[in-house]
């Protein structure tokens, strides 16, 4: 793929513009869209997205920083694998919040949606909206990933309850000795 | 073309306009009701525990029965409302704060976004000041003339089932944490306003049973866990015994021994479940390495005090069992071991409670000499406290390099910190046991984060909910762990060791959870020991 990404770059649209150059320059404005838009699908959204310190708000600070890096890496059409520790502390989050699996990912296909408007509303960069396949083919890969991610945060979940069920604190519903107690104070204030 | 794709993709993944499920809000928040779902709540108390609860003497837990909160129908006494103003109102005569709490509110907005309920979940009524506004619009309605008059543009909500939904819902997702009340400029401390809401609960017949059980067991055995005497001592026995395995030195602890000069209690999570149990090792180990005239009880088995989260009734009553045991035994002071809120449950109320305990001493050092005037009333101070004191004397024989295997950060247990000002010492003591690093100004001390599963709500079926309210903290554990190489995450907390353990399993899976006294006792030199290499301390699997 990269190399098909290589030919479409090398050969410019008469704007005197690589994709590769369109999207590095409009990294800010791209992130910023996809933050705000996957903030919108919180109800504190504007909170999220105004706080800049990640310590007061770690939801809009991990989703601000994590999808940061994920552009690079789709804009320099990096291999899906190295998604994966971004994409992670983000399925970390949506997996444990209350959204049905697809609104958990959904968030990460608007970038296809996000980009292609950036870049045709421009008439500089219009011409390239044409070229955008390998972008977008990379992000169906994280996608997938992301599927994947859920899955497996659900199933750390489910992990730790049981941990936790096992660590021994059972006793405290589910042992004999208090019920057998309890009947006991019942004959007794009979 | 593609904004209106993204409209679709945004319409297609979104359904119902639902609390923090992605949906844009429609209404007033007061209009958006509450909808049950698993997983966001925890399971209702047994019937059988409510009405063993409601059957002691002092205690009134009235109207025990089965329901659920996904039915329609929570089964609740006919003359509910009436039951729910009457208690509020009597409560508003009762405590002066909460009179002061539902007045003095300005709406400000600084304590919106210090909940880490609400930056967890982005849902807007986990804001503390819409927390509290969940009773006050009641109170407005019903006892402040405004309200009365005006209604709903005064702010003001009559009671109805719905409300009472709503109160069940987010008085269980807060952990009376009162990080909130450090921004407050008012102080209003919106903790005390979830007690109330879950007190008024009870009287209808809705609480938990994750309280509800533990509560009713420390009132039978004495612990949460509803060990019997007998199998307490021998968990603690055992306990000895794997301190004998690794260092080569016999410990024999005393049980409900008359005479002691000092009554040890703890949370009975130490003495059970891991990681808490290393901890306990350590305060085996630290005693044994001081001689001290000291005893555990049987009966007075658990620090912990889930009385705190149900109604003051309860609370009195399971603290007044550890001075009931101290007066017993005859001892002269009780020293406490790493629990939260037992020792707020001491310094805020016990007082009023049941003290002073005048028929004990005011704890005084039997190693250092130095008396513990802050414990002049309560008789009763801090195994950090106690500690700290002795390292400042030189009294304990430390090799720090015995931890070299751990990095660690210290993490601020709610109710040391905010509600004991407990701060420094554990942080003294750290200094001279281990290699550590704080975390961020602003996630520690005052401003700390809560575990997310405190106040009862360390059950496994809101696991997610414990998971995104203790995002604050693991966050905060993720930055020191990605810069410093953090490994480990102390803190002086019993159901913190056991909830972080879960919360790092699942944000920060290697960093691992222990208390302070188990580093101490890792780092402690004992006379005549025979201890080889513990690559990993206490927890060193020796065969
Ligand atoms: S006490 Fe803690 S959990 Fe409760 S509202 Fe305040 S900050 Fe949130
Ligand atoms: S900070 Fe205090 S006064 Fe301000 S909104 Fe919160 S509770 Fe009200």
């Amino acid at each position: 793929m990269a190399g098909i990404l290589e030919i479409t770059n090398s050969y410019r649209k008469g704007c005197g513009m690589t994709l590769e150059e369109a999207l590095h320059n409009n990294r800010y404005k791209i992130v910023d869209k996809w933050v705000e838009y996957t903030l919108s699908t919180y109800q504190a959204s504007d909170f999220f997205r105004k706080e800049k310190d990640s310590f007061a708000n770690p939801i809009g600070g991990t989703i601000r920083d994590s999808l940061k890096k994920i552009f690079s890496m789709l804009a320099k059409n990096e291999d899906a694998s190295s998604f994966r520790e971004p994409l992670s502390r983000i399925m970390h989050l949506r997996s444990v919040q209350e959204f049905t699996p697809s609104q958990a990912v959904a968030p990460l296909n608007a970038v296809k949606h996000i980009t292609r408007d950036v870049l045709a509303s421009d008439k500089e960069t219009k011409a390239l909206v044409t070229d955008l396949y390998d972008f977008e083919f990379s992000v169906d890969l994280a996608l997938l990933a992301a599927f994947d991610l859920y899955v497996e945060c659900r199933e750390r979940i489910y992990k730790i309850r049981v941990d936790e069920i096992r660590s021994g604190k059972q006793i405290l519903t589910d042992s004999a000795c208090p019920s057998k107690a309890l009947d006991n104070i019942k004959a007794i204030k009979r | 073309m593609s904004v209106a794709k993204l409209e679709q993709l945004s319409q297609s993944v979104v359904q119902d306009p639902s609390l923090a499920t992605g949906a844009i809000p429609t209404k007033d928040w007061m209009d958006i009701p509450v909808v049950f779902k698993p997983g966001d709540y925890a399971y209702p108390a047994k019937q059988d525990k409510v009405e063993y609860l409601n059957s002691q003497k002092g205690l009134n837990f009235p109207n025990a029965r089965e329901w659920s909160p996904e039915d329609d129908d929570w089964k609740l006494p006919e003359n509910w409302k009436e039951i729910i103003i009457d208690g509020l109102g009597e409560r508003l005569e009762k405590f002066r704060s909460l009179k002061i709490f539902m007045d003095c509110c300005v709406r400000c907005g600084a304590c919106a976004d210090k909940c880490h309920f609400f930056l967890g979940t982005g849902d807007p009524k986990n804001m503390p000041v819409l927390r509290a506004e969940l009773l006050r619009s009641v109170y407005r309605n019903d006892f402040t003339l405004a309200g009365r008059i005006l209604g709903k543009m005064a702010g003001g909500r009559e009671m109805t089932i719905g409300v009472l939904k709503e109160w069940f819902m987010y008085s269980y997702q807060c952990t009376e944490c009162r990080r909130c009340s450090v921004f407050c400029p008012y102080g209003i401390d919106t903790a005390e306003v979830t007690m109330m809401l879950r007190e008024l609960l009870h009287l209808v017949g809705i609480g938990i049973n994750w309280i509800l059980e533990p509560a009713s067991n420390s009132n039978r055995t004495g612990n949460h866990m509803g060990l019997q005497p007998h199998t307490f001592k021998d968990n603690v026995d055992f306990l000895a015994e794997d301190v004998e395995g690794l260092t080569g030195v016999k410990i024999e602890p005393t049980f409900n021994r008359k005479g002691a000069e000092i009554l040890f209690i703890t949370p009975s999570a130490d003495v059970f479940a891991e990681p808490g149990l290393y901890t306990a090792m350590g305060y085996l180990i630290l005693f044994e390495h001081l001689g001290l005239d000291y005893t555990w009880s049987t009966y007075a088995s658990e620090g912990g005090n889930f009385g705190l989260f149900t109604n003051n009734e309860t609370m009195k009553k399971l603290n007044a069992k550890m001075y009931a045991e101290a007066e017993r035994l005859g001892v002269k002071f009780i020293v406490g071991g790493e629990c939260g809120h037992m020792w707020r449950v001491l310094h805020q109320y016990m007082d009023t409670m049941n003290g002073p305990a005048d028929f004990l001493e005011v704890p005084k050092s039997p190693l250092t000499g130095t008396v513990f005037e802050n414990s002049a009333s309560t008789k009763m101070i801090h195994i950090s406290e106690f500690t700290a004191d002795l390292i400042k004397h030189g009294k304990l024989n430390l090799d720090k390099s015995r931890n070299s295997h751990v990095k660690a950060t210290y993490h601020d247990s709610c109710n040391p910190a905010r509600a004991m000002g407990l701060m420094d010492e554990p942080r003294y003591i750290l200094d001279h046991v281990v290699d550590w690093v704080e975390m961020p100004e602003n996630t520690i001390r005052e401003q700390t984060f809560c575990c997310g599963s405190g106040t009862g709500l360390n059950t496994d079926e809101i696991m997610e909910l414990r998971m995104r309210s203790g995002l604050p903290r693991a966050n905060a554990v993720k930055y020191v762990e990605d810069k410093h190489g953090v490994n480990m995450l102390s803190c002086v907390c019993a159901i913190d060791r056991a909830t972080l353990t879960s919360l790092m399993d699942y944000w920060n899976p290697n960093v691992g959870v222990c208390g302070i006294t188990e580093l101490v006792g890792n780092a402690i030199v004992l006379d005549g020991e025979t201890r080889g290499e513990l690559d990993e301390g206490l927890r060193t699997m020796v065969f």
